[in-house]
């Protein structure tokens, strides 16, 4: 017999043996599960103050201790990562009103997480996601939970697919809508890093979805980091680290052509690091290829550190400066860092069509709305191979060591 | 009998919407909400099109099909002449008709995409509430191309994360973490400061770092020929110059190493004394791209990533420390939150000045601020015989001309070689605003002057 279904069974022995708490349990775990298909069913975004409020307090973003794996029927692969995997989920033995509700499950293995170093990077992941769910751009978790060997994170499901293969079809964005999505995207990085001391630290094409209606929501958020409390006014609980007292960190990470200067010198860096790359975004949008770029990596990264960006002559004068003045190397100098902070990338002349209240309220129409047939439609995503059979097991030892980690998952 | 799931969707859509929205005139909003529905899907349908038309060509070259045989040193040479030759980047470059500069090839290669890009510019946006601001003008969507200096290779697949390990400064966590130190006779550290000097990881650092970075590296000996230093396609942690001896450099089309006798690919260079090889491994740990074996009995010096990185942070956050302690001296400041101190502190700029040097000169208008680093100084007046004061590690000076643009009131002298960091007025007010404002936050209290 295959040792997982040995393991299944004993602890289905183990939980019937204690049948009172299980049917407590069983009685929440019902509560939740129509508390999700509730939510599902409208998809509020919250108003910038109940963002804020502890996950507890608000309908989304708590680390639920009733729900299960087996809550959830497992529907189709959206993506993997090199440590997780993230699947179209359904309610289980769900109502027939249920049918038409899905979610996105990420799901992560303990010792993958372990293997490949990424325990720090999931629990700021898990932590974030839980501070910012409501935001109208950023995707919501609804809840999180873990069992034994295994973390989730329930997220809302963008049908529309990334922005990455919309743009890689039409090769680049005309301005519009370039402005368009940059524009949701600066309120996106003004609440992180002036609300939440949040820096984001992998802006692409390929971590921005849109949804039903045409806008978009930021997706993983594996190298988000708090690095600053200063600004946090509505002064959430948070763990401080080490460094993060003093608003810079050290830690390389991010997408290749996407990295700012200062990460490549190790030079510790904070926010500012997202609006360099909110410039290449700008850049690849209109262009269809970031401004930076080469076979070998290390000769990425000195093109990047020189800064020298180069503009296709039709590039409107607008565009130019919004994105040189992003793709500064000297972050005392970068707009978006300096005095003003993201109000100066607001009020900048290439965004000076935007009405930004119409924005944060979703009252603009996307540019692209996708076509769905249903609910649960995947045609905006790929197609990944099924997961590998082999798998490494979460050992009594590594659990000793690191279960406490994930205490508060 | 059931309704058919597309209808559903749409008619929940409609719902959400309402119950958003709330209209006065739901006939109105319905009609305006299907009309926009069916604008996009339509639109979606032709992308849709585009791009199963365009299935198999992922890697083609977003710039058209040019293929400059010399693109790559194109690349690396024009990128500062690139703006100023721009003949095109007039104010009106954007009213250029749609693919006026193109070149014929351009033109092809979008017309074999699958239609030219243009299509795209029916994308616009407008406000859904009915207001009257104009989209912004169509600008741009042709004419995006510049045929001869992009490279015509961008990968344009999905691209991974990359990250390393995670590190935190020494003083932070105590733990009293020194850089190795690897006994070197001068001439070979020499020998490696010339190998790593074309090397940007390494020019950019100051003389402290560079002699961290120089100890650090550790001699590697290789006894006999044929043996693997890197193999291809496996984790890289270390960096190698070459001491002594010889090293074939191979590379497998396959990305990694393949058993048999021809398994590590195309030997595809040779290095000797003085070169280096896996620098990639400075950065992150990512799959080696060739694999490194030696020719003869041989000699490296080897560096790895967690020792490299931790010299830079541990640096780069000392000296940081460091202006925010002299920082916190300075009364003008005493206002400021950490947070700004350490804005502050990202802006200054070091400079160093051989002794029996004028700093400041009495007399001049000033705009800059100093914090002496290391070193010593001496203030001196016209008409006194005397020096009026000294200065040593942490003293300040220059800092009314951050608020007013009066004439130096005395001179500074170095006395002794001396680093300084700097600040220039215009530098301050980028970052925190006019000072008199960051003055007036504090209790109307006068400055001392110095």
């Amino acid at each position: 017999m295959a040792p997982a279904i040995v393991q299944n069974i004993s602890s289905r022995l183990h939980r019937m043996s204690q049948s009172a708490a299980d049917k407590e349990n069983y009685t929440q775990r019902e509560d939740e599960k129509t508390k999700l298909a509730e939510w599902e069913a409208e998809k509020r975004t919250l108003e910038p103050n109940e963002v804020a409020q502890s996950p507890d307090e608000k309908p989304v973003g708590h680390s639920s201790k009733y729900l299960r794996r087996e809550d959830f029927d497992l529907i189709k692969t959206l993506g993997t990562g090199t440590f997780a995997r993230v699947w179209l989920a359904k309610i289980a033995n769900r109502k027939e009103k249920d049918n038409n509700k899905v979610f996105a499950l990420k799901i992560l293995r303990k010792v993958d997480v372990i293997r490949l170093k990424q325990v720090e990077h999931v629990r700021n992941e898990r932590n974030v996601l839980a501070s910012v769910a409501g935001h109208p751009f950023i995707t919501t978790m609804v809840a999180s939970f873990q069992d034994s060997d295994t973390l989730y994170m329930l997220l809302d499901y963008c049908p529309g697919g990334e922005v990455f293969s919309y743009l890689r079809r039409a090769r680049r964005f005309n301005e519009a809508t370039s402005q368009f999505y940059a524009a949701e995207i600066v309120l996106i990085l003004e609440f992180l890093h002036d609300r939440q001391g949040v820096a984001y630290r992998d802006l692409k094409p390929e971590n921005i979805l849109i949804d039903a209606d045409g806008h978009l929501k930021l997706v993983d958020f594996g190298f988000a980091k708090k690095v600053d409390n200063s600004k946090n006014i509505f002064g959430a609980v948070l763990n401080f680290d080490a460094d993060t007292k003093t608003g810079e960190t050290y830690t390389l990470c991010g997408t290749p052509e996407y990295l700012a200067p200062e990460v490549i010198r190790n030079t510790g860096h904070g926010t500012a690091v997202d609006w360099w790359a909110f410039g290449i975004l700008i850049y690849e949008f209109l262009v269809g290829q970031p401004p930076f770029w080469d076979q070998n990596p290390m000769k990425i990264y000195e093109q990047i550190v020189e800064g020298k960006v180069r503009y296709p002559s039709a590039m409107s004068q607008d565009a130019r400066d919004i994105i040189g003045g992003l793709c500064t190397v000297d972050v005392s100098k970068r707009l978006g860092n300096v005095k003003g902070g993201s109000a100066t990338v607001k009020a900048h002349p290439w965004f000076k069509n935007i009405d930004w209240d119409a924005v944060y309220h979703r009252r603009m129409q996307g540019p692209i709305v996708p076509h769905l047939k249903s609910a649960d439609d995947t045609r905006n995503f790929d197609e990944y191979d099924a997961e590998p059979v082999h798998r490494d097991p979460y050992t009594k030892e590594l659990q000793s060591k690191y279960d406490q980690s994930f205490a508060d998952f | 009998m059931s309704l058919p799931s597309e209808y559903l969707n749409e008619r929940n859509a409609l719902e959400r919407e309402i119950l958003k929205h709330r209209p006065s005139d739901v006939l109105q909003f319905s009609y305006n909400h299907f009309s926009k529905r069916l604008e996009s899907q339509r639109q979606e349908f032709i992308l849709g099109q585009r791009h199963s038309s365009e299935s198999g060509t992922g890697l083609s070259n977003p710039f058209g099909g040019t293929s400059a045989p010399s693109n790559k040193k194109v690349m690396n040479s024009t990128i500062r002449e690139e703006e100023e030759h721009d003949d095109f980047a007039s104010p009106t470059a954007t009213s250029f008709p749609p693919n006026a500069r193109d070149n014929s090839n351009n033109m092809a290669s979008n017309s074999s995409g699958g239609g030219g890009f243009g299509n795209f510019g029916n994308f616009g946006f407008s406000p859904s509430s009915g207001s009257s601001s104009n989209p912004p003008p169509a600008a741009s969507s042709g004419a995006m191309e510049h045929p001869q200096s992009f490279p015509n290779n961008y990968n344009m697949n999905r691209r991974t994360s990359v990250s390393a390990e995670s590190l935190a400064p020494t003083s932070a966590d105590d733990s009293n973490w020194k850089a190795p130190q690897y006994p070197k006779t001068a001439d070979q550290v020499n020998r490696l400061r010339d190998a790593v000097a074309h090397n940007f990881l390494f020019s950019h650092l100051d003389d402290d770092q560079t002699a961290q970075v120089l100890g650090a590296l550790q001699e590697r000996k290789l006894p006999t020929k044929d043996m693997r230093v890197i193999t291809q396609g496996e984790e890289g942690d270390y960096f190698y110059v070459v001491e002594q001896g010889q090293f074939d450099i191979y590379v497998s089309k396959s990305g990694k190493v393949e058993p048999g006798a021809d398994g590590m690919g195309n030997k595809v260079a040779t290095n000797g004394p003085g070169t280096s090889f896996g620098e990639l491994a400075l950065m992150y740990n990512a799959p080696r791209a060739a694999t490194v074996v030696s020719t003869e009995p041989s000699v490296l010096w080897q560096l790895d990533r967690v020792t490299f990185r931790r010299i830079l942070m541990d640096s780069a956050f000392q000296r940081r420390r460091m202006y925010e302690s002299f920082l916190e001296e300075v009364p003008l400041f005493s206002s400021l939150s950490n947070y700004e101190r350490s804005k502050i502190a990202d802006a200054l700029e070091t400079t160093k000045y051989p002794a029996q040097t004028p700093i400041i000169r009495e007399g001049d208008v000033g705009d800059k601020f100093y914090i002496l680093e290391s070193g010593e100084a001496e203030v001196t007046k016209r008409g006194e015989a005397k020096p009026l004061k000294h200065y040593g590690k942490g003293d300040y000076f220059g800092e009314l001309a951050l608020l007013e643009d009066k004439p130096r009131f005395a001179s500074v002298t170095s006395t002794t070689e001396v680093k300084v960091a700097t600040l220039g007025k215009d530098g301050f007010q980028r970052l925190l605003g006019p000072v008199e404002s960051i003055m007036r936050r504090d209790d109307p209290r006068k400055n001392e002057k110095k």
